[in-house]
């Protein structure tokens, strides 16, 4: 089926895409023979998933090592055979702490997964998704079965393979590998929704993914090369010319968006009872001698990594835990793959561009490149003066999706993003 | 390896402040040229007085305000964070004064009093209220009445003859169209040949060239100052009781050009929102329509001076509307309608 070219948003940001660096390296396995893996249990929106097993227990490759508790939250499996050392709270590298269950693997491929589903009606399928940790891949982390079950009966299931963040090139990989599975895991996502129409996004700087996807019958929405484009809200309306309204949920207007890398693992997951115990990571940027795109258990660390790709240079100054516009800067490379981890970056200065901030110049930009059509530097003006409900009023807080396209495009390097990440924090407290 | 810890995002354009200012400064250079050229050396001399003691008040500012006797670091400080905002305040100022070289000491005064007192009495860059080069010319305008109202005209003429009598030093071509004499061609106009008028406003060739190039290079909104002029001449044009024939020399006599494509586009004294600039821009239009028709005299400079003062009202009046606002409305309203 030809691919439909899509319309773009309004505003957004044209970024260098820079996924030249590692875009046609198939995703391969690390060799991570002699380290630990440390599975963190807060992979996900909402509560930490409650550790089920102890230190000293021998654990398969698939069994439950953390059971979901409350409404949101999602299991965690073990991503490798071998022998539980410690279930401690660690230093994440992402600048906070959390409880792991650290595995010693022992070398063998014992797998502990669930049979493969055999009745594949809804809420069999939703059962599936649930059992295996399944959260949206994108970077969100987002439990996929309540996203999945949405209040209202939604019609259109939207798979995301904009991937509209630079340097990131792991779902282009996947797509470009896995394309049937990712075909049928949609499918099974489209069952468990209700929804009668499947359309796979996927932005135009990745002809080789369309190309394969045109093939496979599923209907392919070309969409421009515009930040951030992988936005939910961006993505229904460039797909459906739907706008999901400020405070809404995108099943209001009929929409569910999943991620490529997401409908891969629900594919695995329904076919062959796989949980969710591994991912492609990207690791890319000037400062690392090789960047590759690696399939990575959950929880390995990021030390062995970056020495499967040559090691890390010396002119990097800064480490990045998924896309360069919204992912975390990191502490150390003590660090982990988590469910969501998209990439890792290693910047040099060059790359990063730390200048010190200097007086606004009132010149627009931001507000040009805002794909919310927020004003950020109202809302930076009052929250430096602690004004929080009036950064609100005159420039919009609550709508903003943090897609950092402000503080990017600000020619007086201003922490724009910063400042209404800390409007929305000082709003929430006082609500 | 001590990895840098910022928040997201992790990249940035490499556009800074100071690219801008200097595209805005190259985009000056043919205006600037051009009234070398026409004016001849004394025009040469205004400009580069202006420029200098623009940079130099900032300069002496700067160091005062960081108090240079203790630290020694000042004055490297004050090169790595000039960011040519000073320079493109003093090279405006000098394009909209007669160029008279007699009258040297108008860019020097004009200058310290733009730099000194409009824009980093208020904080520096971006903290200004008013367009400093503009404030400027007005504080000239009103201390040296006389001096800022007599004109030099262009003497590079290579169309009309000098022998021409409708040059007259001392009115320039929108003082004679707003008392019912016009002489000039509109060719004439748009180069600026044998038109008397200010350092920079008489070749709008020049200022076209410029405009394009801060176009180009997406410094402004392309659209903004056609609104402008184009409100200008088409409200001209009503108020001659819809005479099209005083379109034309409405628009390219006088500061119009000028102002419309480097004064009032100054990012700091427009409005921040997009609908808010159609306003303001509107508005302005209007307002130097109107008062050239009353006053008989050229007020692109007032009239930029006024509508900055309600800059900030803008701001407060017109709201940001968030992506997918209009639908939350209809429901409300439909929620409304039900109950």
């Amino acid at each position: 089926m030809k691919a439909i070219k899509a319309k773009p948003f309004f505003r957004g940001v044209r970024l260098r895409g820079r996924k030249e660096l590692s875009e046609n390296m198939s995703a391969e396995r690390p060799d991570l023979a002699g380290c630990e893996i440390a599975i963190p249990m807060k992979q996900h929106v909402g509560a930490p998933a409650q550790p089920i097993v102890s230190a000293g227990e021998r654990v398969l490759r698939g069994q439950p090592i953390a059971v979901g508790t409350g409404t949101v939250c999602a299991a965690v499996h073990a991503s490798v055979t071998g022998t539980v050392t410690a279930v401690e709270e660690r230093a994440d590298g992402r600048g906070g702490r959390c409880m792991f269950v650290v595995i010693a693997p022992d070398g063998t491929d014992d797998e502990a997964f669930y049979p493969s589903l055999e009745q594949r009606d809804p809420a069999s399928i939703l059962q599936r998704i649930r059992d295996c940790g399944i959260v949206g891949m994108g970077g969100a982390g987002f439990p996929s079965h309540i996203k999945l079950s949405p209040p209202v009966p939604v019609d259109t299931l939207i798979v995301n393979g904009a991937e509209c963040e630079p340097y990131l090139t792991c779902d282009d990989v996947l797509m470009r590998e896995n394309r049937d599975a990712i075909v049928r895991g949609a499918g099974y996502m489209a069952t468990a929704l209700g929804a009668q129409r499947i359309l796979i996004g996927i932005e135009r700087n990745k002809p080789r993914a369309a190309a394969l996807f045109e093939e496979s019958g599923l209907p392919v929405i070309l969409l421009k090369k515009q930040y951030p484009m992988g936005s939910e809200k961006h993505l229904i309306y460039c797909c459906t010319g739907r706008k999901v309204a400020p405070g809404k949920l995108p099943a209001d207007v009929g929409a569910v968006v999943q991620n490529v890398a997401t409908a891969l693992a629900v594919c695995e997951a329904v076919e062959r009872g796989k949980p969710l115990i591994e991912r492609v990571v990207t690791l890319s940027g000037d400062g690392i001698t090789t960047p590759k795109n690696l399939l990575c258990p959950i929880g390995a660390p990021l030390s062995a990594l970056a020495n499967a790709c040559g090691g890390i240079k010396e002119t990097a100054v800064k480490m990045v835990a998924g896309g360069p516009m919204t992912g975390t800067a990191l502490t150390g490379t003590n660090a982990v793959v988590t469910k969501t981890t998209s990439g890792f970056l290693f910047m040099t200065a060059d790359e990063t561009n730390t200048q010190p901030p200097t007086n606004c110049i009132n010149c627009g930009r931001c507000a040009d490149v805002c794909p919310m059509h927020l004003m950020p530097m109202q809302t930076e003006f009052y929250v430096n003066a602690k004004e929080y409900d009036k950064a609100e009023t005159y420039g919009g807080v609550l709508a903003c999706i943090e897609c950092g396209a402000c503080s990017y495009i600000c020619p007086a390097r201003r922490p724009l993003a910063q400042a209404i990440k800390t409007a929305k924090e000082q709003l929430r407290r006082k609500a | 390896m001590n990895p840098i810890v910022s928040p997201a995002p992790h990249i940035r354009s490499r556009r800074t402040t100071k690219h801008i200012m200097l595209d805005v400064l190259i985009a000056l250079l043919p205006a600037a040229v051009a009234g070398i050229v026409f004016f001849g050396w004394e025009a040469a001399v205004i400009i580069a007085v202006s420029m200098l003691s623009a940079a130099l008040t900032e300069f002496v500012w700067y160091t005062i305000q960081h108090k240079f006797w203790r630290d020694k670091g000042v004055f490297a400080a004050f090169f790595r964070q000039f960011d040519f905002t000073s320079l493109v305040t003093g090279l405006l100022l000098a394009l909209c004064l007669p160029a008279d070289a007699a009258a040297w000491y108008m860019p020097l005064l004009g200058s310290m009093f733009a730099v000194a007192v409009v824009k980093m009495l208020f904080g520096g860059t971006g903290k200004n209220i008013v367009n400093p080069a503009i404030a400027g010319r007005v504080f000239l305008f009103i201390s040296f009445m006389t001096l800022m109202t007599s004109y030099p005209e262009a003497r590079f003429a290579p169309v009309m003859s000098y022998a021409d009598d409708a040059l007259t030093a001392g009115a320039t071509q929108l003082g004679n169209f707003l008392q019912g004499n016009a002489t000039l061609s509109a060719l004439d106009l748009f180069l600026g040949t044998g038109v008397a008028g200010c350092i920079g406003e008489t070749c709008k060739l020049a200022l076209l060239v410029g405009y394009l190039y801060l176009c180009a290079r997406g410094v402004i909104k392309w659209y903004l100052p056609l609104l402008y002029i184009g409100t200008t001449g088409l409200f001209a044009v009503a108020l001659e009781g819809f005479d099209f024939a005083a379109f034309l020399p409405s628009v390219l006599s006088g500061g119009l050009i000028l102002g419309a494509v480097f004064m009032a586009t100054d990012y700091v004294t427009t409005p921040k929102s997009r609908l808010g600039n159609l306003v303001y821009f509107i508005a302005l239009g209007l307002l130097t329509a109107g008062l050239r028709k009353a006053a008989g005299i050229e007020v692109v400079s007032f009239c930029i001076l006024l509508m900055n003062f309600t800059v900030f009202l803008i701001d407060l009046l017109i709201k940001a509307r968030p992506f997918g606002y209009r639908r939350q409305r209809r429901a409300k309203q439909r929620k409304e309608a039900e109950q």
